[in-house]
């Protein structure tokens, strides 16, 4: 009696299976969140009401369960869901179904064979949306919101390996922004970090859907082509020049004029690493600097 | 927690454990040819008790066969407790992702290559396990629970696994195997850590396994 009563109380959706795969039992919050009363399933394949579970992996991890007697989890991270339910928090509208980490083990009778299994259901969306925030936040510059460093690190060693393998074109550009430490000196670094801002934004405009635009160090910046030739590298390098020196940066009722050098670099057989790209484009950046700023400069 | 030699497994009953596990080991293979549609050879195991701190050079030693190794683990929960590590060659999940034909398409578009690999692993080890340690201790007649098993070490040389990954200060019976899957390029190794703390019962439990052949 109190047995059931947790059985229906608990806050976990719970499955009884028998060696057919026929409904057992199906416990209250199995019934609330699936709309199906248990009279109606219960006697019934699983299939029949969730046709999604027909299939391989399901039926291997059954089988398993039956056979040794062990657990099988289905993890949130690959496989979002068992059974397809609609979100049940505020934290579910960025997920189309609810979020659920499940698990089936063994349930034995009396002579300790094990004839039926269980499911265990549990709504893990409110997990799965923080997770989902702190990857993205992982990847993200906390000022500007363009990718941040650890970002750009990883995707130009997948980028570079990829041209490695496919020998595509992929170019790189660096920029930094001119005579910063003049803005910081004059008008603070709040201003300083409005600047920032306004350059991050104007350039994320400017450049194509497919590229990497990240936060490099303090005033510099660092963009990923992929897909990018020479060519295309430095005419997006130029319309980027282009719009900057074009916009006016306003900061407590003051106006202020930006420009930006830029290095550009492309990948070619003869570069081994990922970091001799960067250093090539960081090379052509300091060129673009020394030879009097607000211009881009192409790696030779 | 460190415990005195003397209360570790014996000479005889390693012995008898090495041949429980043989007798396990055979009913696992021929029930995982059912569950996974491939034969698994699983070769007489090897029964002995270590130091916990000399596990990672032990560990290095037995498997010179491959370089890279990933390595999951799963603990099992009962009278009979431990940790079980499975050890895959670099590359295997890909082996394996084969094995069951599983889709990248039946996951989503967000699903990478590499995540369905590493599932594949967990999966495979999870059903070993469960394979190995449940005939085991049914054999023994007790039932354990598992955790999820999980890759602690990915695609690293064999010669550094750290030695965090045990707790120190103890001794342990490792129960050693190689796995082969028949007609698929895949072998590793199973290792079963059972930790002191289990040795008292499992002496009692062997000593009973022993009755029913006297």
């Amino acid at each position: 009696m109190i047995f059931e009563q947790i059985f229906n109380m608990i806050n976990v959706g719970l499955v009884v299976l028998d060696k057919d795969l026929n409904v057992r039992h199906w416990n209250r919050w199995m019934e609330l969140h699936s709309n199906i009363k248990a009279e109606d399933i219960i006697g019934s394949p699983i299939f029949s009401c969730f046709p999604n579970l027909d299939n391989p992996k399901f039926l291997r991890n059954c089988k398993s369960v039956f056979k040794f007697g062990n657990f099988s989890f289905f993890s949130q991270k690959l496989h979002r869901y068992l059974f397809p339910f609609k979100p049940d928090s505020t934290f579910g509208s960025e997920f189309n179904h609810m979020q659920q980490s499940c698990t089936m083990g063994p349930l034995r009778d009396e002579s300790n064979v094990v004839s039926h299994i269980y499911l265990s259901v549990q709504d893990v969306t409110e997990i799965a949306a923080y997770e989902r925030k702190l990857v993205e936040r992982n990847m993200q510059d906390g000022l500007t919101g363009i990718y941040n460093r650890r970002f750009l690190d990883t995707k130009l060693q997948e980028e570079f390996s990829r041209h490695k393998r496919y020998n595509r074109p992929f170019s790189l550009i660096m920029c930094d922004i001119d005579l910063f430490k003049n803005v910081n000196d004059t008008y603070g670094h709040q201003c300083g970090d409005v600047v920032i801002k306004h350059i991050a934004a104007l350039m994320g405009s400017v450049i194509r859907d497919t590229d990497f635009l990240a936060r490099y160090g303090g005033e510099e910046f660092c963009c990923l082509l992929p897909e990018a030739d020479f060519e295309i590298a430095c005419s997006l390098a130029e319309r980027l020049r282009q719009a900057i020196e074009q916009t006016e940066v306003t900061f407590d009722g003051q106006t202020l004029n930006i420009t930006v050098s830029f290095g550009v670099a492309y990948m070619y057989d003869e570069v081994e690493h990922a970091e001799a790209l960067l250093q090539m484009a960081d090379d052509a950046l300091y060129a673009a600097k020394k030879s009097g700023r607000n211009r881009v400069v192409a790696a030779p | 927690m460190s415990i005195a030699a003397e209360q570790a497994l014996s000479r005889d009953e390693q012995d008898i454990l090495q041949e429980l596990m043989n007798i396990a080991f055979g009913r696992a293979s021929a029930d995982l040819a059912e569950v996974i549609d491939t034969y698994v050879v699983l070769n007489v195991p090897e029964v002995r008790t270590l130091k916990v701190v000399d596990l990672p050079e032990f560990i290095s030693t037995e498997i010179s066969d491959h370089d890279i190794i990933s390595i999951v683990e799963q603990s099992y929960l009962g009278r009979f407790k431990g940790v079980a590590l499975l050890i895959f060659p670099s590359g295997a999940g890909r082996e394996l992702l084969n094995l069951f034909g599983d889709n990248v398409e039946d996951y989503g578009e967000d699903v990478s290559m590499a995540a369905l690999e590493k599932e594949s692993i967990l999966e495979v080890s999870n059903i070993l396990i469960g394979a190995c340690v449940g005939k085991v201790v049914e054999l023994l007649d007790d039932e354990v629970s598992f955790s999820p098993p999980r890759i602690i070490i990915e695609d690293h040389p064999r010669n550094a696994i750290p030695c965090e990954i045990f707790e120190p200060n103890s001794l342990a019976t490792v129960m050693r195997t190689v796995f082969q899957f028949s007609d698929r390029n895949i072998s590793g190794y199973l290792f079963l850590i059972n930790s002191s703390e289990s040795f008292q019962w499992l002496k009692k439990a062997l000593n009973l396994f022993m009755e029913q052949y006297e």
